[in-house]
This record gives structure tokens, C-alpha cells and sequence, in this order.
């Protein structure tokens, strides 16, 4: 069964008015148990308005939000129940830090749910951990640190709820390569070891290549395609045509692949595509 | 937070949008002395009259007109209420025990929310809804320029207020946006008693004054390297010009202003 489930849903942004926008538009997507899911689309294809709704931060118009096959705003007094069974991370998260350590500011959510002390302690210390933030960060402010500790503080913040469904809203847009690359594995990490529910939206082919078991496409707040990533990335030309493209190693892949070098194996990330390489070098 | 009505922008292309905003703002001024100047029926019609022809003019939905008066509805009320049971007169036209009711009240109580209606609607149809704060500012500072001569600083007022209008939207953007971050980790702003509530707020306007005091300073900075340096010898981008169809504008409105001093004048015997 679906962990998260979406039906039909839809939303539009200021009705009866010349700025009306419909921002998704009857979309039905699940997302399964344990996996870890990517979003892509371009900008202002809805990605960000999905997700809004996976924790009822946003209502939808009509259409259903199922969570762990309820309705989540059946009884709206649950709702804020649903929001620590579904942490969001919103997009550029910095600006949410508020309190006076950066261990205070990561235990916000998990005082919310009115755990008890040692509790806290301990979950804070767990989401340090799968974030990256390291110990003698914790007693520091968090205005002292620089953007990308700010951004995994944040999302500690989150994985404290130790929610069963994580969703990230572009988690590693404006950082490095190596704070991508480390920010991603401890999300990764946090999938794997809590057996949660891990929803990414991005638009970097690259990240959903590497990480994503399952990717879904929107476009124009439509759902497109669902799928692995071999199933997704196979439609170059679609996805070309909506202004997305594949990764660019496997632009390079297909590319060899037209000049007769036929590459097996996984051409979507670079180590795939280096390895197979290598192996046509020893032939 | 999106349903801030009252006093929103409502882009288009009349003939009313495409007026000069000083123009706008003579006639609002007009506009406003003739409310108060008008103490009879037939002065009365003439100002709605006025105000239909202009709201249809705007070519904006008359709902959007209705719903800017909701929030008035209170004040409406309330002022209706206090005049009706507050005014004193000669012949009381209804009592009962020591609610007395005199023709004079309900006189007070009608002339008062119309008055109140034709503001807001006025300003509504002049400024608020056809011109954009920015060219509303522009021709603030224009009007305003002369005062510049006793060393008033006009331009440095004007730029304030367009960097505060410029930025509101920002900020409710961003209220809105944090308090979202905050509710997703479980922050409850609706519950509890008024010092909870403050308390829970707390996360919220930290966050906003930090990221409010940034951006203040990212702005002066950015104007600083493009050398701004106040209002003295600056030229600006889009010259303000008045056109045919400010005058006929402005015509019309001082006409009617002077048609509703004159039936003062000339007819008492109208008068309320």
C-alpha cells in the first residue's frame, strides 16, 4: 500500500481574480512505502504546491490526500498530528531557524509533539547525525553558521519529528557539490535506516539519477510520467520537450550510442557510465 | 493573508488606470472635499452618480468593489447605531422607555454611511485599485516637490514610500512562507490564550526581522553602487505627463465640485 497517496487533486492560486493560476491540476500519485521518490518538473510546474499538500499546509480545491489510506482532512483537529507524521522541508529552509542554539532550534519540532526530555535529547542527537551537523555545532547560534550548516540544521529540524513520510523541497538547491552530495546521503541514510518514506523534489537530473528509485514528472501542474528512473529517462525526447532532459552523462551515453559505442549497464550516473567504459577500454 | 482587499492593485487598461496619478489624486481630493461638502439629496446623487460612472469606468468586476467594503461593514454598522439612538432632536419619532428615536438620527445615521461608502469607494477607484503603488508614490512626489523649496525632504519621503509599499507584498510573502516552515514542525498559532499565542509567535517574527534587517541592508548597499545619493539633481525614468484625458478628468470633477457648492448655496431648501 501506498504510504502517501494523492487522488485527483487540484489547486488554484487567487480565483476570481486576474491572477488566477491553476497550479496543479488533478494529479493522482503514490508514493510507496520505504521508497525514496523524486519530483521533477520545471519552474512553476506545481512541484512545490504538491507538496504543500502532502502535510495539508495547503488544501487542495478537490481531491483526496491519503495518508497511510486516511483522508488527512477528515477531522481537520488531526491535522496537526499529520503534520508530525509528514515533515516537510520547505524550499531554501534557512530563514525557518529561530531559537537561540542550534540544539534548541532542532528540538522545535519534536517539543511541539510534547515528548518528554530525554526523548528530545536523544532524537536531536539522531538528526544531528543523519544531517551532518556535527557536535560542537550544537551549542553554537544558529545566525553564526554559514548557508549550507543553516540549511542542515533545518532539515534536522525535521528529521526529529522522525516523520514516517520526509518530504524535501529542493534540499540542495545554491549548495556546493560536495554539501549536495553529503546533504543527499544523510537523506538517503535516513530512508534506509528508519524504513520512512522519502519524497525529493528537484530539478537536477543528476540527484534523481543518483538517489531516486522512483521519479515522477509534472508539467504545467499535470502529472506526465511515473516511473523508474530506466523507464523516465528513456523518454529523452519528452522530457526535452518539457524543458527537463536526462543527465548528462547519459546525454553522453546516447550520444556514443549513436556513434556505434554501445554502452550496457547504468547510464545514468557517472560511476555507471565510467565503469562500463573502463570495461570496453579492457576488451 | 491573501484576502487584503481593501487597498490592493487591480492591474487593467481603462481609461481610469491609464490616467496621470497626480491626476488621480487632484480628483480623489475633489472627490473627498465634495463628500463633505454635500448636505442634500440631489448633491448626494450627484456624487453617486459620479462615483457609478467612474467604478464602471475601471472595468473592474463590481465584486471586486464589494467585497473592499466588507471589512467597513462593522464600522458601518456601529456608526448607524450610535447615531440613530445617540442624536438628540425636537419631536422623537418613536420611543420606548429611554430609547428615543428622532428623525435627525436617522438623517445623521443615512448621511454618515453614505459618506463613508463614497470614501472608500472613492478611494478605491482612484487610487487604491487603478494605480500602482509605485506610480501612486511618483505622483505623490511630483505634487508634493514644491514643499522641497522650504527644505522639506520630498524625495527622500517618497523614496521611503516606495521602498516600504514595494516591500510589503515581500513581507507578507514571507510571513506567510515562514509560518508555513514553522507549522510543519507543529507550531500552533490558533490555540490557547493571548500570551501562548504571543509566545507562538515568536518563531515566526524572529526569523522575519532577521531576514528584514538583511534584505534593508542588501538594499542600501545595491543602491549605494549604482550611487544613490538622494533626490538632489536626479532624473527620473518615467516622466509624468498630463494628457487630454486628465483634463477632461479634471474638468468634470471641479464642475461637479462647484455644482455641489452652488446647490448649497442656491437650495437650502433640499437640505437634510
Amino acid at each position: 500500500m501506498d504510504a502517501i497517496r494523492l487522488e485527483n487533486v487540484t489547486y488554484t492560486y487567487g480565483a476570481g481574480t486576474p491572477f488566477e493560476k491553476r497550479a496543479v491540476d488533478g494529479v493522482t500519485l503514490g508514493f510507496e512505502k520505504g521508497m525514496l521518490s523524486g519530483i521533477m518538473g520545471h519552474t512553476g510546474s506545481g512541484k512545490s504546491t504538491l507538496v504543500s499538500m502532502l502535510n495539508g499546509l495547503c488544501r487542495p480545491d478537490s481531491g483526496r490526500v491519503l495518508l497511510g489510506g486516511e483522508d488527512i482532512w477528515a477531522d481537520k483537529k488531526k491535522l496537526r498530528s499529520v503534520r508530525f507524521r509528514v515533515g516537510l522541508v520547505m524550499q531554501y529552509p534557512e530563514y525557518q531557524l529561530f531559537d537561540e542554539t542550534v540544539r534548541a532550534d532542532i528540538s522545535f519540532g519534536p517539543r511541539n509533539m510534547g515528548l518528554e526530555k530525554g526523548e528530545i535529547a536523544e532524537r536531536v542527537s539522531e538528526a544531528a547525525r543523519f544531517a551532518g551537523i556535527g557536535e560542537e555545532l550544537l551549542d553554537k547560534s544558529p545566525f553564526e553558521l554559514s548557508g549550507g550548516q543553516k540549511r542542515r540544521v533545518a532539515v534536522a529540524g525535521v528529521m526529529a519529528m522522525r516523520p514516517e513520510v520526509l518530504v524535501l523541497d529542493e534540499p540542495a538547491a545554491g549548495l556546493d557539490p560536495a554539501g549536495r552530495e553529503s546533504i543527499l546521503n544523510g537523506i538517503r541514510e535516513y530512508c534506509r535506516a528508519t524504513g520512512a518514506t522519502v519524497i525529493i523534489v528537484s530539478h537536477s537530473m543528476e540527484d534523481m539519477a543518483v538517489y531516486c528509485d522512483r521519479i515522477a514528472v509534472l508539467a504545467e501542474g499535470k502529472l506526465c510520467m511515473y516511473g523508474t528512473r530506466e523507464e523516465i529517462f528513456a523518454e529523452r525526447q519528452t522530457l526535452a520537450g518539457l524543458g527537463l532532459g536526462v543527465p548528462m552523462i547519459t546525454d553522453i551515453a546516447y550520444e556514443l550510442r549513436a556513434l556505434g559505442i554501445e554502452l550496457g549497464g547504468d547510464i545514468y550516473t557517472v560511476e555507471g557510465v565510467a565503469s562500463s567504459i573502463r570495461k570496453l577500454l579492457a576488451r | 493573508m491573501h484576502d487584503l482587499v481593501l487597498g490592493q492593485f487591480f492591474p487593467g487598461d481603462s481609461i481610469i488606470h491609464r490616467l496621470d496619478p497626480r491626476a488621480k489624486l487632484i480628483l480623489l481630493l475633489i472627490f473627498i472635499v465634495m463628500t463633505f461638502a454635500a448636505n442634500s439629496v440631489s448633491a448626494f446623487i450627484i456624487l453617486l452618480a459620479a462615483a457609478v460612472v467612474s467604478a464602471a469606468l475601471t472595468r473592474i468586476p463590481p465584486s471586486v468593489f464589494i467585497r473592499g467594503m466588507k471589512p467597513l461593514l462593522f464600522l458601518l454598522i456601529f456608526t448607524t447605531v450610535i447615531n440613530v439612538f445617540m442624536t438628540g432632536g425636537e419631536v422623537p419619532l418613536f420611543e420606548f422607555g429611554i430609547i428615543h428615536i428622532y428623525k435627525e438620527g436617522i438623517i445623521n445615521a443615512v448621511t454618515v454611511t453614505v459618506r463613508i461608502v463614497l470614501l472608500v469607494l472613492g478611494s478605491g477607484i482612484f487610487l487604491t485599485y487603478t494605480t500602482s503603488p509605485i506610480s501612486l508614490t511618483d505622483g505623490l512626489e511630483t505634487l508634493l516637490s514644491p514643499l522641497s523649496k522650504i527644505h522639506l525632504p520630498v524625495h527622500e519621503f517618497s523614496m521611503m514610500m516606495t521602498i516600504a509599499l514595494r516591500f510589503i507584498p515581500t513581507l507578507v510573502e514571507e510571513t506567510d512562507k515562514i509560518m508555513n516552515a514553522q507549522k510543519a514542525r507543529g507550531a500552533d498559532f490558533s490555540s490557547g490564550g493571548l500570551i501562548k499565542r504571543a509566545k507562538a509567535l515568536l518563531p515566526v517574527i524572529i526569523p522575519l526581522f532577521v531576514s528584514a534587517f538583511k534584505r534593508a541592508e542588501e538594499l542600501a548597499t545595491a543602491m549605494e553602487c549604482r550611487c544613490y545619493r538622494g533626490g538632489e539633481g536626479r532624473g527620473r525614468l518615467h516622466v509624468l505627463r498630463y494628457r487630454a484625458r486628465d483634463a477632461v478628468f479634471l474638468t468634470v470633477g471641479a464642475s461637479l465640485l462647484a455644482a455641489v457648492i452652488a446647490i448649497n448655496i442656491l437650495y437650502p431648501i433640499y437640505r437634510l
